[in-house]
């Protein structure tokens, strides 16, 4: 599903955040990205879903290399993969259900389907309730949901999840962790990067270690150290 | 694409509506740029109204020597009526011109002072157009002299006219062109303003996977809205304020030659209607486009 191929990220300013990067990531998997702050989690899964291009080396996504991917391409890849952003990035003035149909809007999506799909998906991660609140109307744990549904309303593929637990309480954080479990069974690739080491211990998976923009460790079923 | 229009116009409505007293200073704005530039074209128009009623007044007078026999009068007259660039020829013989004359200064008394018609014959020669009289004139003068006493032309005042016709037809332009970009910068500006409102939204859009055409759908409608409703709003005034303006002027000097032909000034409120919608469109494209890039969006943590 996903490759990577002696990635390189230089960033404008001259620093290099990854460097020689090796990756293959199989369909159905769930990786932890793990790392100390400024380690380049947040830079490798920019690059999966080009928010930057690659300096060197290359990233294949079903075998669609990233690095040569025109411009014009790129809202269609997007559409493969669904990202949960550490800050939401919700709509304020829109309401929960408006917030994850837009996405679906975004996408061409006839209004019944936009109706039916939002629903259900809004019932998986427990907010059919809140519906017609609007996001600051919810907890931040409901609001990390808002944006979970929003990124798999479509089944994508791919889910990638920087730091989804980051402003979360322990309990709240683990159902979270179950959510994206859920997900991933359904033959969704799972990709999380984060600092929880108590999640990373507790729900055992596939974990990568970065640092200094290098892998220092890919160990199945590992633990945070 | 039905149901991407229907989302595009809603929005745009939902925008415009968030936006309240932000978007009537907007159109506000919009009005009064594209007020200076009817204001421009009602001018250049006056102002070519005015060049061409004087110089369809524009005329030689031939005076004719005193020996000339009626045939050569009859066949000089023919001859200049073909030149090509003589729209007609009028004999006024020396005893209507001296009935003219005295009718004019009726004040003078002139039979009494003066005895005898001491006018002669003339030819009065209208032109197709102001810049051929000096030439005719000279024309004239060389190639009949024997029949001819003099030639007077307005021949001063025609190249001046034609002068300034021309300088308004070409600094004009120029002031059209600049005056366009100004509008279209005003604009840029202004609706930059929402989109700016806007850039978080816009950034999620992007990263969810929307196409740029699908972002600046909603603001390019609201643009378009925007310039038309600006563009309404200067003609309106325009359209009253003229009509306000040409009537006092008309009540000082009745003949004074403004443009009052309805197809005219419909088709300059027309210009700058038709000009709202396009600069406020483009104006739009233009602002929204610089806030769209797929690439190296800030991902804030
Ligand atoms: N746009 C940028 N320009 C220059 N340097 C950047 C840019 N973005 C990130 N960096 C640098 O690249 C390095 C890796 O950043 P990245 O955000 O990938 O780290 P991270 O592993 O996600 O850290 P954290 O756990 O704190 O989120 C950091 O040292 C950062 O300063
Ligand atoms: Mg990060």
């Amino acid at each position: 599903m996903i490759r990577i191929h002696y990635l390189e990220k230089e960033y404008d300013n001259g620093f290099l955040a990854l460097n020689g990067i090796n990756l293959h990531i199989a369909k159905d998997e769930f990786v932890y990205l793990v790392g100390s702050s400024g380690a380049g989690k947040s830079t490798l899964l920019k690059l999966l879903f080009s928010v930057e291009k690659p300096t060197s080396g290359d990233v294949f996504i079903d075998s669609v290399s990233l690095k040569t991917l025109p411009s014009k391409q790129i809202p269609y890849l997007r559409r493969n993969i669904g990202v949960i952003f550490q800050d939401f990035k919700l709509l304020p003035r829109r309401t929960v259900f408006e917030n994850v149909a837009f996405a679906l809007q975004v996408m061409h999506y006839q209004r019944y389907r936009i109706r039916k799909q939002v629903t259900q998906v809004l019932e998986l991660v427990g907010l059919q309730e809140k519906m017609s609140n609007f996001p600051s109307e919810l907890s931040g744990g409901e609001q990390q949901r808002i944006c979970i549904a929003r990124a798999i309303v479509n089944n994508p593929p791919i889910l990638l999840a920087d730091e989804p637990t980051g402003s979360l309480d322990p309990d709240t954080s683990w159902e979270i962790m179950q959510l994206l479990s859920k997900i991933n069974a359904r033959r969704t690739t799972v990709i999380v990067a984060t600092h929880d080491k108590g999640i990373v211990d507790d729900i055992r998976k596939r974990v990568v270690a970065l640092e200094n923009g290098r892998i220092i460790r890919d160990s199945e079923l590992g633990s945070y150290n | 694409m039905f149901g991407d229009s229907f989302f595009f116009i809603s929005e745009a409505f939902t925008s415009l509506k968030r936006s309240g007293i932000m978007i009537i200073i907007s159109i506000a704005t919009i009005a009064v740029s594209l007020i200076v530039f009817g204001v421009f074209l009602l001018l250049t128009a006056n102002l070519n109204n005015i060049a061409e009623f004087v110089t369809s007044k524009l005329e030689i007078r031939v005076y004719l020597n005193n020996s000339m026999t009626v045939s050569e009068i009859q066949n000089f007259k023919t001859e200049i009526a073909e030149m090509p660039s003589v729209k007609s020829v009028e004999f006024i013989s020396k005893d209507i011109a001296w009935d003219v004359f005295k009718k004019s200064f009726q004040k003078l008394e002139l039979n009494d002072l003066v005895g005898i018609n001491p006018l002669p014959d003339s030819f009065k020669v209208s032109m197709y157009n102001g810049r051929e009289v000096k030439k005719v004139a000279k024309y004239l003068e060389d190639k009949f002299s024997g029949y001819v006493d003099d030639v007077g032309y307005t021949g001063h005042i025609a190249e001046r006219i034609e002068m300034l016709a021309a300088c308004a037809k070409y600094g004009g332009l120029g002031l059209v062109v600049f005056l366009t970009l100004a509008t279209l910068f005003i604009i840029v500006n202004t609706i930059r303003l929402t989109v700016l409102a806007r850039n978080d939204e816009i950034e999620i859009m992007l990263l969810v996977g929307a196409t740029k055409y699908f972002i600046r759908g909603p603001f390019i409608i609201e643009g378009f809205i925007m310039g038309v409703t600006g563009g309404g709003a200067a003609v309106s005034f325009l359209y009253f304020f003229y009509l306000l303006f040409a009537t006092k002027i008309q009540e000082t000097i009745p003949f004074f030659p403004l443009v009052f032909d309805k197809d005219k000034l419909n088709s300059i409120y027309a210009v700058v209607l038709l000009l709202g919608a396009v600069l406020g469109t483009l104006g739009a494209y233009i602002s929204v486009s610089k806030s769209l890039s797929y690439e190296n969006m800030r991902i804030r943590k």
